[in-house]
């Protein structure tokens, strides 16, 4: 025993004396050592005694206020401000999905007035061209290459008296157009439509338009053509159409 | 259930599973908020302010760098300190026996549950029996000892004899070394030690002056 007290000197025993009894701690690891230190060193003996009164006090300060908890005031509070974090959370959720929603929204509409305006601005834009149609007295014949079968003009007829200002975006029209020297539509009857590809400088014989294309210089076009075989309305075809069956 | 199975479901919204958890770890709060203020009120308010964090900022928990607990007591440090910083009220309790009297009366109803609490334990915070009386002030002075220490001692004694944390755990709630939270609380028994010893041949005296 005085051996091992001997192994511990008295700064070695205020190092740990306050931590004997705290597990994991050098206090704890040493304690035989620190008390057999302290049994033969008075003054360190003392230290120990006082460090034991201080453990008890506070282990009695600790025991009595063990019970001590705040009002339930405090938890009714904290759970009426959880129930509002969650109520606030929820109204977050709710007005992101809006916004998102309402950003979608947006951006069709905003897609929707840009498709719309184009297509009015294109229509604006065709409708001089189309009255300069209505208004030329140009004369030219298609006899290119006749590639369309025939069929009743009636209807095609009344629609080839259709207003310039209804013909298709740009050069392309879809409703017939009377060549300029057309004889009176009521006198189709017997008539037949013809598909032709023809130069598209020869647009300007039937009365239309010559604009400059990105595509070929040749164009399709369906003619009405009366009995004696004189074209009496044109309409050019789109190229999605102009290898439909007719 | 573990602290962490609670914690999740607060997260999803469980006002069981919080009400759990607050029960579970208020106690430690409120006494260490307590000790550190000396005030009711204050240790009251420091205690929701650390819950109504934990409600409004769960997501600030990282297990991997403590428990919970070291999590809360962390938060309660922050708010006690920012108390500080707006008024000085330190801890201040009282030397005129009467007050002391007074203390020790409601310290003891404290204790045991106050009537309040509905813990079903209260004692009647003035029915201190005499013979309890030098324990109670014993209790008193300790208490009193303790809160005249620099905060940072006084961190150490609460969480480390007080509430009982390892080494570890005070350190986490502290945020300092393992080797600060040991020299501390080594440095504070001293001082206490000091203190409760100065204290008595002083309180001898005076009743001897009596």
């Amino acid at each position: 025993m005085k051996d091992e007290a001997k192994l511990m000197d008295c700064t070695q025993f205020k190092e740990i004396y306050h931590e004997l009894d705290r597990p994991g701690t050098s206090g704890y690891r040493f304690r035989e050592r620190a008390l057999s230190h302290a049994e033969g060193c008075p003054r360190c003996g003392a230290l120990l005694t006082e460090g034991e009164a201080l453990d008890f006090a506070l282990r009695n300060l600790a025991e009595r206020s063990a019970g001590w908890e705040a009002s339930p005031r405090i938890e009714a509070n904290l759970l009426r401000e959880l129930q509002q974090v969650k109520l606030a959370g929820s109204r977050k959720r709710i007005r992101k999905q809006v916004a998102i929603l309402g950003a979608a929204a947006a951006v069709l509409l905003a897609l929707g007035i840009g498709v719309h305006q184009r297509v009015t601005s294109g229509a604006r834009t065709a409708s001089p061209e189309a009255a300069n149609v209505a208004g030329s007295a140009a004369a030219g014949t298609a006899k290119d290459e006749v590639a369309g079968s025939s069929a009743t003009p009636s209807e095609s007829a009344s629609a080839a008296s259709a207003s310039a200002n209804q013909a298709d975006e740009n050069e392309y029209a879809e409703e017939f157009v009377p060549v300029p020297y057309a004889d009176d539509p009521a006198a189709l009857e017997g008539g037949a439509i013809v598909r032709v590809t023809l130069p598209r400088s020869a647009l300007a014989s039937f009365g239309l338009p010559i604009t400059e294309s990105e595509g070929t210089d040749r164009v399709s076009a369906d003619l009405i053509v009366s009995q004696d075989g004189t074209p009496q309305a044109i309409r050019l075809v789109s190229q999605e159409n102009a290898n439909s069956d007719f | 259930m573990d602290d962490g199975l609670l914690l999740r479901r607060v997260i999803a919204g469980d006002e069981g599973s919080f009400t759990l958890l607050y029960r579970r770890r208020h106690p430690a709060i409120y006494r260490f908020a307590l000790h550190m203020s000396g005030n009711v009120a204050v240790a009251e308010d420091v205690t929701q302010e650390v819950f109504m964090t934990l409600i409004r900022d769960v997501k600030k928990f990282d297990p991997a760098r403590g428990t919970l607990s070291s999590f809360l007591f962390g938060i309660a440090r922050n708010h006690l300190r920012r108390r500080w910083e707006q008024d000085r009220h330190s801890v201040a309790l009282p030397e005129d026996a009467d007050e002391l009297e007074t203390l020790l009366a409601v310290c003891a109803g404290a204790g045991k549950g106050s009537p309040s609490n509905g813990n079903g334990k209260a004692h009647a915070p003035f029915l201190v029996r005499r013979d309890e009386f030098t324990s109670l002030e014993t209790v008193a002075r300790v208490r009193q000892a303790i809160a005249t220490l620099p905060e940072n001692y006084r961190e150490a004694v609460v969480l480390c004899e007080l509430e009982e944390m390892s080494y570890e755990e005070a350190a986490s709630a502290l945020d300092c070394p393992v080797g600060t939270v040991r020299s501390r609380l080594h440095r504070a028994r001293a001082l206490l030690a000091e203190k409760l010893h100065d204290e008595q041949p002083l309180r001898r005296a005076s009743a001897v002056g009596e």
